[in-house]
This record gives C-alpha cells, structure tokens and sequence, in this order.
C-alpha cells in the first residue's frame, strides 16, 4: 500500500516555481530519501503534503486522503518535524509534550521521557534558554512521541552531533522495521546511503530520480584502481568501454567504472595486473551529477 | 474544542491580559475616585467654557446638553483615552495571534503539523479572546467600584447602569478583535498586521471625535466603531440598554471574525 501518492503536482509562488508536475508513490514501511540541493522544492513538497500549501495543480494523497480538504485527519497519523524549526519559547519540553499530548488526547509524557533519555535532552528546561541543537531535539521527540504512522523530516539532522545522528538513525530504522513509513528530505548523503531505502532526487522543482537505492547503486560509478605488473604502452592496451581512465602515473592508473564488476574482472583476468582496487558506488558523484545536469542545460 | 490548543492559549496569554487588568483595574479606580471628587469645580469651570465643553463633549462622543451632572463624570472613566487603548491593546494583542503572530515567529508549523483543523485553531483562541475580554473589562468594573467606595461625600451608585455600560465595551472590545482577526490572518508580519489595526483604530477615535466639533465629519460618523459605545447616553439615562449600538458591534465583529476564519482557512502557510 502506498501512504503518498502524489500526481502531477504543481505549486508555484507567483511566477516562480516551487514543484512542478510532481509525481511520487511512497510504499508503507520504507525509509524513502527525498534529496536536492536548497532551493530545489524539497520543503514545498512537504509543505503541501501536509496542508499547509494549496496545490496550484494536480493533488497530493496520504492515507488515501486529500492534502489540503483532510490535512487535520491526515495528521492524527503524522509526525513531523519542520526544517526550519520555532518552538514556543516560553514553553519547556515537559510543557510542549503536555500539550501537544492534551491536542492529540493521549499521554505523551511517558515515550516523550524516554527519548528524552536517549537524546539526553533536560524537558525542564525552557525552550528560550535551549541551544539549536536542543531544540532539533525536542522537535524530534515531539515528532516521534506518538509512534506515528507517517514520519515527515525535514532536514532532520541539521545541528545534531553524530552521536545523536546515530541514535536518530537507530529510530528510524526501529519504525521502519515495525512498518512505519519515513519520508525525509536531505541534501546530507552520507545518511540517505546509510538508511534510505528508496530515493527522491528533485532538481529545480522536477523529480529527476525515484529509485531503489540499489537501482541507484547499481547506475553508480565506482572508482577503480589497477596496479600494472610492469610497464605498459597505454597504447598496446584495450580498455573496455565501461572503464573510464583518468589519471596514468607510471604503472598505477585510476579510473571510474560505469557497468558491470565481472566485466571488468574478466577483462583483468588476461592482463598483467600486479593488484586492483575496486571502491563502493560512488553515489556523491552521482548526485552531484543530477544537480549540476540542470546548471548546465 | 480542543483543550490542549486552548490551554496553550491560555498559557500564553494569561501575562498581557493580568498585566492589562491590573492597568484597567487602576485607571478606573483612579477615575471613579478623582473625578466625582472634584465634580462640583469641574462643572462651574467647565459650564463657563464652551470650548472646554465641546471638548468633553468630543471625548465622551455625544452632545453633553447643557447640564455636566454626575452620570457625565461617570461616563468620562469608561471613555478615557487610556481606557479604550487598554481595550483596544488587549484585543489587538489576543487576536492577533493566530495566524499572523504564528506565522511571524514560525510556530505556526508545529502548531497546524497537529491533527487540528484551522477552523479549530481559529474558534479556540476566539474562546480564550473572549474569555480573557471577560476578566479585563470585569477588573476594570472592580477597579471603578473599589474607586467609587473610597469617595466619601458621594452615595452608592447604581451598578446596573454599569453593567450595561461594560456589557457595551465587551461588545466594542469583540468588534476590535473581529478587525483584528481579519488584519492577522491577510498578514505575513505580526508589526505589520497591528499597524494596520492600530490605525483603523485611531481613525476611528478621531472620527468620532471630529463629528462632535465639525459639522462635516457627522455624517459619517457611524463609520467610527466609538459611535457606537456611548456610556454618557446609558448612564444619564439610567441604564437604558443600546441594543442597537451593541447589535452593531456584535455584528460587526461576528462579521469581521468569519471572513478572517473563512481567509485563514484557504490561505497558503508559509513561514521560510
């Protein structure tokens, strides 16, 4: 089943344009990665998924119910966590989960303690006296104390350490795995590599990949490095299509690798090679490559 | 109605409106103590001056006639300048909050990211409006009542006519807060939107003050909110109900609340 279903959505900002003929299925249960530079229509997105936005064409779903006409519905069932975040500055984080758990009409003090526990935040403290970083916090236990359905993040580790990065990672990947659905937008790769299980690339408001992260993977280059047993005329070498060689310093060349791994293999396997070095994906290439795609068109 | 949202108004709210009560509450205590006091050289002085006269009669927004009797020094402590612009901070204060002050900080995000609908945002902070409008205008009685006692020479007043003069300035304070509410939610900046209030409300106030001394500004004088709040007329008359005057500012300020819900609800959130 499919928690987002968004078709040919559009939003503009006057002439300009926020998304624009967006289309994108989220499946119950995935960690799915919704990735752009600033400015690409990440936040509009989710924006409107939420109802804060009206569409300027074509609808966006959640739980099989319209964004913007069931918006209050939609979020019985949704977490959220905005990019930008302001709390209410007079309010400690005890204050905000009584709160927010009077709104929801269930106890929210209990959960929101405990990962206050594992993000080491004090809810005793007043919002106005707490750093970025704490606040980020607190904005994730008021986004998670209820075990939603539906996880919105957007840019969710902005200000946290590593530490509680890892921890967040850990939660998220716990919600996952017990069918919860996690949709966050994020220009950090690093983290989509580690916890995504599918991928959202949007570049200048158009969505110019959606894929698995292995199909993604798989379209990756990886770097190669070979070791020559002695000294070759790059010349009297064959090289197959699918390598790519950018650097020759005596016997060591490196090159990027664009298809298959045994391929390579097979053709290394008739050469004099001395070793050979074959890297993950890179997938930071491949993202840099859809976004500087639409600067250069 | 949703009891979280209006205990976070609530919490909120509570220390303009306690600060705004104790205000009102000593400026009608001050009012009602100072102003029967000296009634009698006031009136002598005052009868002697038409233009003193047409001044007053500028303020409480009515022909005074040719007699400054006590239900006119009455009526002065719920038409003084700081009076109305207690009432008119507190509801331009309260109503301003939702959307505008939401958006202007950037908590309306967390706030609408609840399962609560804008409609339901919206009737909440009008409960605790009109709540907290209670308890200001209610201390403001006390406070003109705890003057009153302390001045010897003069006998108890009624308090009827008093509690149709205040039932008249909660109806004032709604139709502020109406304004206000439809200014907030067609605003991005919360400065901007009070501005916007603070002026229609001055308007207003010298409108009404004009039709009193320039023949020209009367026939439009029913524009001015404040041409319908005249605690002079009740007082004098002694506790004479203005329907009309109050049917005016309710429906005004019902009015002006709905197509500030109906363009809160369709507008588009964006707070980056």
């Amino acid at each position: 089943m499919n928690v987002i279903i968004v078709e040919q959505l559009t939003r503009r900002y006057g002439r300009r344009i926020g998304i624009e003929q967006v289309n994108l299925e989220v499946p119950e249960g995935v960690i799915f990665g919704f990735l752009g530079p600033n400015g690409a229509g990440k936040t509009t997105m989710i924006r409107v998924l939420l109802g804060f936005l009206r569409p300027s064409a074509g609808r966006a779903r959640v739980f099989g119910l319209d964004c913007w006409r069931a918006g209050h519905r939609i979020k019985e069932d949704v977490g959220y966590l905005p990019g930008d975040l302001r709390l209410y500055p007079s309010m400690t984080g005890t204050d905000m989960l009584r709160i927010f758990g009077s709104v929801r009409r269930r106890d929210l003090l209990a959960p929101g303690r405990a990962l206050a526990e594992l993000f080491v935040l004090d809810l005793t403290v007043a919002v106005r006296k707490m750093s970025r970083g704490m606040r980020q916090k607190l904005g994730l236990i008021l986004a998670l104390a209820h075990r939603p359905r539906l996880l919105i993040l957007d840019e969710p580790t902005v200000s946290l350490d590593p530490l509680m990065r890892q921890h967040l990672m850990q939660q998220l990947q716990e919600l996952a795995s017990a069918g919860h659905t996690v949709f966050f937008s994020s220009h950090n790769l690093s983290e989509v590599d580690r916890l995504c299980d599918r991928v959202a690339i949007v570049r200048d408001g158009r969505i110019v990949a959606d894929e698995s992260l292995d199909a993604l993977r798989a379209g990756a280059k990886r770097e190669v490095t070979i070791r020559w047993a002695r000294d070759v005329n790059p010349r009297d070498v064959n090289v197959p299509e699918i390598l790519e060689i950018h650097h020759r310093q005596d016997r060591l060349w490196q090159g990027s690798l664009n298809g298959p791994v045994p391929v390579l293999v097979r053709w290394l396997d008739s050469q004099p090679i001395e070793d050979l070095a074959i890297g993950h994906p890179d997938l930071d290439s491949l993202f840099r490559r859809y976004y500087q795609q639409g600067r250069s068109d | 109605m949703n009891r979280g949202l209006i205990l976070k108004s609530l919490r909120e709210a509570w220390v303009a409106t306690l600060l705004l009560s104790l205000a009102l509450m000593a400026i009608e205590a001050i009012l009602a103590y100072v102003l029967p006091t000296f009634a009698d050289q006031f009136s002598t002085f005052l009868l002697q001056l038409e233009f003193a006269q047409r001044m007053l009669q500028a303020l409480l927004g009515t022909d005074i006639g040719d007699q400054v009797g006590p239900g006119v020094f009455s009526s002065m402590a719920w038409v003084h300048p700081v009076v109305l612009a207690i009432i008119a901070a507190h509801a331009t204060i309260l109503s301003t909050r939702v959307p505008v002050g939401e958006i202007d900080r950037g908590t309306i995000d967390v706030l609408l990211g609840l399962p609560v609908s804008r409609w339901g945002v919206y009737r909440c902070e009008l409960v605790v409006f009109l709540a907290s409008g209670l308890v200001v205008i209610g201390m403001g009685l006390a406070g003109n009542q705890l003057g009153a006692l302390l001045v010897e020479s003069k006998p108890p007043s009624a308090v009827q006519p008093l509690v149709v003069v205040v039932i008249n300035l909660f109806c004032l304070y709604f139709a502020v807060g109406g304004l206000g509410w439809l200014v907030s939610s067609l605003s991005d900046r919360r400065g901007k939107a009070v501005a916007v209030v603070f002026t229609i409300l001055v308007g207003s106030f010298l409108l009404n003050f004009l039709a009193q001394v320039w023949p020209l500004a009367e026939p439009v004088s029913f524009l001015s909110v404040l041409n319908y709040y005249q605690p002079m007329l009740i007082l004098r008359d002694g506790g004479g109900w203005p329907v009309t005057d109050m049917v005016v500012l309710t429906v005004l300020g019902v009015a002006l609340w709905l197509a500030g819900g109906l363009c809160f609800a369709r507008r588009d959130i964006c707070t980056v």
